[in-house]
């Protein structure tokens, strides 16, 4: 087993691809990574091309160009409302979804069931829940990777060193883990609320760096077990390093596990986001994510749009991520791969 | 047990009481930290209620009153002194009074306990006896038509919010509009008497819990069962299986036997945290269908910070934790014999 | 003892809590004559025969009482529940709005100064272990109020130009001010004795009188100790077993008082038998039934697990509309005597400008939040008096929409988008230009609150003002209102229409100070002078000039930007008759009743 890193890796993903349901998992994150980017293109309440006053203007590069600090709204548009805008415009081509996730309108109906004109429907400040959706992707997707991402990498250099090498620092590091279980993230979050400007991205460090325990004790536990197998007394017989050992032998075999665990981590994530949300903690306001659009829901039950659409997504991708964990795990089987 | 395990367990307890008190001082320090007073929560409850005329003396006073009520409660001390005396205090079993209304800790935690551990543990067994059997056929079969359905159904079960759920389950079968199979909520009929029979009692109590449970356990077959699957999907491709089946052991010895022992690994991980979760209330739920449990009680008193009360429930959640994970390891190596906890000599 | 403000807490959250109300003076038999603000419907149709006993009487309430301490405990269903435990001396007719004895057997006399008062108690009433209420049990109220360490620094407080109180005989109490204020009436005829014998057992305050409790800190070392003591007891011992004079007793508090679920209070035979306006009922128990959820909550009105429920907005427009639950179920609107404000705190230089605010005011579309943000049911307000008082200035004319006008008045005091960015700025005197850019607070948990946020500062933004919105936690809102550490604020006020209003807590200068209730800080000489001498005008008519001229002015100044008061909304079983909705917005369920045909529990 003396292959390079680099031929590992195409084996591995060779026989994540030759699994079709991980391809199905994989293709539909690819596709929400798409839609989180392209977003702004599909709902957007300015246009992609207006032409008023004889003039010709591009709002939603011009937005593009006012975030980035480039430039600044020409006269006409500042701090107007396109939709009013367009009224007397002689050309405008909107995006499909013509809304903003984010302003209200309350001039309008609020509470929409679907209908032609609002897709999803609409929320109680009269906010097109597609383009809110859509919007949501980017952070709830965020949120997710991010938070387990942090988690994982913890959880698996703690769990690891400690399943490993067992004895004194097995023991001083699940001292570690019980101290951390009992850490009240609540309050962590509500202290770092109200010190700081609302975020997500504090909401998502406090997440990840409270929530690795799970993923190190499964790790720990695996790595316990696979020690005292053959194999790694081979491996150390025949001078192995440590590191290398635990990376090359153990660890591919004791993923799956976490793997399955970093797929629920994703959802549990989202749905932490979603009270989080709710409690208005940590979270700016304005933002619309699936989580805070869930939580109107709550109190409003006969708007059932409110609470299916958000719910079938984070099904959706739940379900996504669960079914790349499981191919990745078939995948990163020694067996699977020809060996 | 053998000695060495024997040993071991006595290192772990021995060191429980440190672990303990650097948890429970972290978890004090970080609720000291958050900003929000218990006397302005406490007595400024109507703060948002007009109220009539009053002097700036009189305010003064008032201002007064709160900082002489700090002294009383011993908020003015530094932290490390009122960790202390709150340690002494637990050492000698008393948990204090609540900031919010100076009832005994004990006596608000003792109402709602059996409830919440009555709850969680119905739940708790009620989901294993679903989804173990679930997981392990799954595995057994997987890619058949029904690991694919029931892959499908449990996860749309955990996807789904629960506190949506849990308002339609009580819209449709609470009784109101469509159908009164179950009670909209609380634990008990509103003619309610403690003199009725036990029988009479229970079947309330079965009555009235029959959708919570319900709601509480939905999201936890997903994780068990498909832990358990993916472990023994994985043990099913080792040699031992393949030599079990070679040496002529019949199929449900091979499944039970040798497959299902060594995928109890990580289920017995997950056990150790079943312990600390016996107490733990889901707010949420607790909230939807008017359960008294200590849940609510939690979250309320973090919201009031009520310190003793939210210290009380961190202390018994970080005892139990510790519990738990304990039991977890011993029966880990009682598992699988080839653990041991001894360091490797690397 | 009567919570200070107990029927105002009450009757404003009567959307939460069963809508309580005052007694009215009636003969029994005689059918009420129609009242202003008293439905024709409600009247009429519930005249049928006279009331008979029986059945019980359900109400939702969204939590338990954390305490049923008649002085410490602060929550709102607490209020609602002791109410019937503890009736006060004197009570306020919900119809007429006038005093009318209850425990008092008559009006007090006063002196001509206003600084004393005398009552003088029926003799007949006892609590409910059967003891009689005597005039030191009046006093004993008074006492445990002033006393520092008593737990209620607000009841404390409310008493605070109670100089010293003394019983001069049996039934009769002497209360001495310190001050004259025409609320007196209402602040000295609101206690409720309490039982001496129950809640100081050890007769730790004998002895010592109002008035060395009102100086504390001078009290001789062993009487200071017996005080403590008596502190230290009361505050832990009587939280869940109050012991009063009214027709409604917590019987059993281990069987009757279950956390989280119920609070059930049993009729016994009393002075007050047979007059529902002095708090005695025509059904056998009241039941506070705890559902936490609303939604729940509507299924059981609607299964009939509880029969009286205060609905949210969705709730009423959208679920409660088909013919089963009409069949059953009356439903109810009514004023509720709060009102939600966006507060300007004037400790930041910008808000000091008065036409800077006006524009603000110019920019909330009061009529369409209203509208959609509330589903049409709130109304505008532009005063923080409740609309059915008399004091009520009716002249104020709704301040409009209107963005252009406040484009025109942000012109006027300077602010203008010299940089091209699209936000406003003006000079701020030291040679730079600063942008009008501010953050508006509300606690989190209230979607109302949050939802004005959102839609107020997308207006704000289209006018070129860099707006914001945050939600933070109570506990948090309440240490950054006192320290004045925000911009501005969006929170409510509730005020009660049984009792003339008295703004000096909330307008007058010297409350601008940490823990004061003017935390935006406002200051209006002309506006102190008035709120001062309106509390020792005892001319009605005299007051009321004097608060038209206080509404006139801050219509004017704008210190809030006064948005809506939302509509309390009521679901009741049509089986109970009786029900009859008073000018303050509530009901005395005392008045309901149930034919005996229709009776349901047993």
């Amino acid at each position: 087993m003396s292959d390079s890193p680099e031929s590992a890796r195409a084996r591995v993903w060779r026989a994540l691809l030759r699994k079709r349901r991980a391809v199905f998992g994989l293709a539909v994150i690819a596709a929400l990574g798409v839609l989180a980017v392209a977003a702004d293109l599909i709902a957007n309440d300015k246009p992609y091309y207006m032409k008023l006053d004889g003039v010709s203007y591009y709002p939603i590069a011009i937005d593009y160009g006012v975030w980035l600090g480039a430039r600044q709204w020409p006269e006409p548009l500042v701090n107007q409302r396109f939709a009013e805008l367009a009224e007397r415009a002689e050309v405008a081509y909107w995006p499909p979804i013509p809304y903003s996730a984010t302003v209200p309108d309350i001039r309008g109906e609020v509470f929409e069931p679907p209908s032609r004109a609002h897709w999803l429907g609409t929320d109680g400040l009269g906010r097109d829940v597609a383009a809110g959706m859509l919007h949501g992707i980017r952070i709830s997707l965020t949120i997710g990777f991010v938070v387990v991402a942090i988690q994982a990498s913890i959880g698996i250099a703690f769990g690891g060193l400690a399943g490993y090498y067992g004895g004194v620092v097995d023991l001083a590091l699940s001292r570690l883990f019980e101290l951390m279980l009992g850490v009240p993230t609540f309050f962590l979050i509500l202290t770092v609320a109200a010190s700081f400007p609302p975020s997500i991205y504090l909401i998502m460090a406090i997440l990840g760096l409270t929530g690795w325990v799970g993923i190190a004790r499964l790790i720990r536990g695996e790595f316990l077990k696979v020690r005292a197998m053959d194999y790694i007394a081979a491996a150390q017989s025949l001078g192995a390093s440590d590191a290398r050992i635990m990376f090359r032998h153990v660890l591919p075999n004791a993923i799956a596990p976490v793997l399955v665990s970093m797929s629920f981590g994703v959802a549990s994530a989202i749905l932490t986001e979603s009270g989080l949300s709710f409690l208005g903690i940590g979270v700016p306001a304005q933002l619309v994510t699936w989580g805070s659009i869930l939580s109107v829901a709550q109190s409003n039950t006969t708007a059932w749009w409110l609470a299916v659409f958000p719910g079938a997504a984070i099904f959706l991708t739940v379900t996504a991520y669960n079914l790349l964990g499981d191919g990745l795990r078939d995948a990163l089987d020694p067996r699977e791969q020809g060996t | 047990m053998s000695g060495a395990m024997l040993a071991y367990a006595a290192r772990r307890i021995a060191l429980f009481v440190p672990t303990f008190v650097a948890s429970t001082f972290l978890a004090f320090a970080i609720m000291h930290l958050a900003p929000g007073d218990p006397v302005e929560f406490m007595l400024s409850g109507g703060a948002a209620a007009g109220q009539t005329g009053i002097s700036t003396q009189k305010l003064a006073d008032a201002e007064r009153a709160k900082a002489d009520l700090r002294r009383e409660l011993g908020l003015d001390r530094p932290i490390a002194v009122q960790y202390a005396r709150w340690l002494r205090g637990f050492a000698t079993g008393d948990l204090g009074r609540s900031l919010k209304d100076r009832q005994s800790v004990w006596r608000k935690i003792r109402e709602r306990l059996p409830v919440t551990v009555g709850i969680d543990l119905l739940a708790l067994f009620v989901t294993y006896l679903l989804a173990v059997p679930l997981g392990i056929y799954s595995a057994v079969r997987p890619g058949s038509r029904f690991d694919q359905v029931s892959t499908a159904v449990i996860f749309g079960l955990y996807s789904l919010p629960s506190f949506w759920i849990g308002v339609l389950l009580i819209v449709f079968f609470g009784g109101g509009d469509y159908f009164a199979w179950f009670p909209p909520g609380g634990l008990h009929s509103v003619g309610y008497d403690p003199e009725w029979p036990l029988g009479r009692r229970l079947a309330e109590l079965a009555h009235h819990l029959a959708l919570p449970l319900f709601v509480t356990t939905l999201g936890s077959y997903t994780e068990i069962s498909r832990y358990l699957r993916s472990s023994m999907l994985e043990n099913a491709r080792q040699d031992f299986v393949r030599t079990a089946r070679a040496k002529g052991v019949p199929e449900r010895s091979v499944i039970l036997r040798h497959m299902l022992r060594n995928s109890l690994i990580p289920m017995v991980t997950i056990l150790a945290g079943v312990l600390p979760g016996l107490i733990g209330g889901s707010v949420l739920i607790e909230n939807i269908f008017s359960i008294p449990g200590l849940g609510q009680l939690g979250y309320q008193a973090v919201l009031a910070r009520d310190y003793p009360v939210v210290l009380a429930l961190f202390a018994a959640a970080v005892g139990l934790t510790q519990l738990g994970i304990l039991v977890a390891d011993l029966l880990l190596a009682l598992v699988d014999p080839r653990i041991t906890f001894a360091g490797t000599n690397a | 003892m009567r919570r200070p403000g107990a029927r105002a807490v009450c009757i404003a959250l009567s959307t939460l809590v069963a809508a309580c109300g005052g007694p009215k003076e009636r003969k029994s038999g005689e059918p009420a004559a129609p009242l202003a603000g008293a439905t024709a419907e409600s009247q009429a149709a519930r005249n049928v025969g006279p009331p008979v006993r029986g059945d019980w009487l359900v109400m939702h309430a969204t939590a338990d009482p954390e305490s049923l301490n008649p002085l410490t405990s602060n929550d709102a269903g607490a209020a609602a529940v002791l109410q019937w435990i503890f009736p006060p001396l004197i009570r306020v007719d919900p119809a007429t709005l006038e005093l009318a004895p209850s425990i008092a057997k008559a009006l007090p006399q006063i002196s001509p100064d206003h600084l004393v008062y005398e009552y003088t108690l029926r003799e007949d009433v006892t609590y409910s272990d059967g003891k009689p209420v005597t005039a030191e049990d009046v006093v004993f109220a008074l006492k445990a109020s002033r006393h520092p360490r008593v737990n209620a620094p607000h009841v404390r407080n409310y008493f605070e130009s109670v100089a010293d109180a003394t019983a001069t005989g049996p039934y009769t109490v002497r209360i001495q001010l310190s001050q004259p204020y025409f609320m007196n009436d209402y602040v000295l005829g609101g206690i409720s004795p309490l039982p001496r014998h129950y809640y100081d057992p050890e007769n730790l305050l004998d002895g010592i009188s109002v008035a060395e409790l009102n100086k504390y800190d001078e009290l001789p070392p062993d009487k200071k100790d017996r005080a403590d003591r008596f502190a230290k007891q009361f505050n832990e011992n009587y939280n869940r077993n109050p012991l009063g004079s009214g027709a409604l007793v917590l019987e059993n508090p281990a069987r009757d008082y279950v956390t989280g679920e119920k609070v059930e209070l049993r009729r016994r035979e009393s002075w007050a038998s047979g007059h529902p306006e002095l708090g005695d009922p025509w059904v056998d128990r009241f039941v506070y039934r705890v559902f936490t959820d609303y939604d729940a909550a509507l299924v059981a009105l609607k299964a009939g697990t509880v029969d009286v429920m205060g609905l949210r907005p969705v709730q009423y427009l959208k679920q409660t509309n088909d013919a089963k639950f009409a069949e059953r179920i009356e439903k109810h609107v009514d004023l509720a005597g709060s009102f939600t404000y966006i507060g300007w705190n004037e400790r930041r230089p910008i808000f000091r400008d008065k036409r800077l605010r006006q524009a603000l005011s110019y920019l909330v579309d009061k009529k369409n939040i209203c509208e959609k943000v509330m589903l049409g049911l709130a109304d505008p307000v532009e005063s923080p008096i409740y609309p059915r008082r008399p004091e009520f200035d009716k002249n104020l004319a709704p301040w409009p929409f209107d963005p252009a006008k406040a484009k025109a008045l942000l012109a006027e005091a300077g602010w203008s988008d010299s940089d091209g960015d699209g936000v406003l700025d003006h000079d701020d005197g030291n040679g730079g230009r600063t942008p009008l850019r501010f953050e508006i607070l509300s606690n989190s948990g209230n979607d109302d609150r949050r939802n004005l946020g959102l839609v107020v500062i997308d207006e704000f933004k289209r006018a070129g003002i860099d707006a914001s919105f945050r939600a933070v936690d109570w506990s948090i809102m309440l240490e950054k209102v006192k320290a004045f550490d925000y911009d501005a604020v969006i929170l409510g006020w509730t005020s009660s229409g049984a009792q003339p209003p008295d703004l000096y807590q909330i307008w007058h200068s010297s409350m601008a100070v940490p823990g004061g209730s003017n935390h935006i800080s406002y200051k209006n000489d002309e506006v102190d002078r008035l709120l001062t001498e309106y509390r020792t005008e005892f001319d009605p008519a005299k007051r009321k000039q004097m608060y038209d001229r206080v509404q006139e002015i801050l219509y004017d100044d704008q210190p809030y930007t006064f948005v809506y008061a939302p509509k309390s909304l009521v679901a009741y079983d049509k089986r109970f008759l009786g029900v009859t909705w008073y000018p303050t917005g509530g009901s005395n369920e005392a008045e309901w009743w149930v034919p005996t045909g229709s009776q349901k529990y047993h």
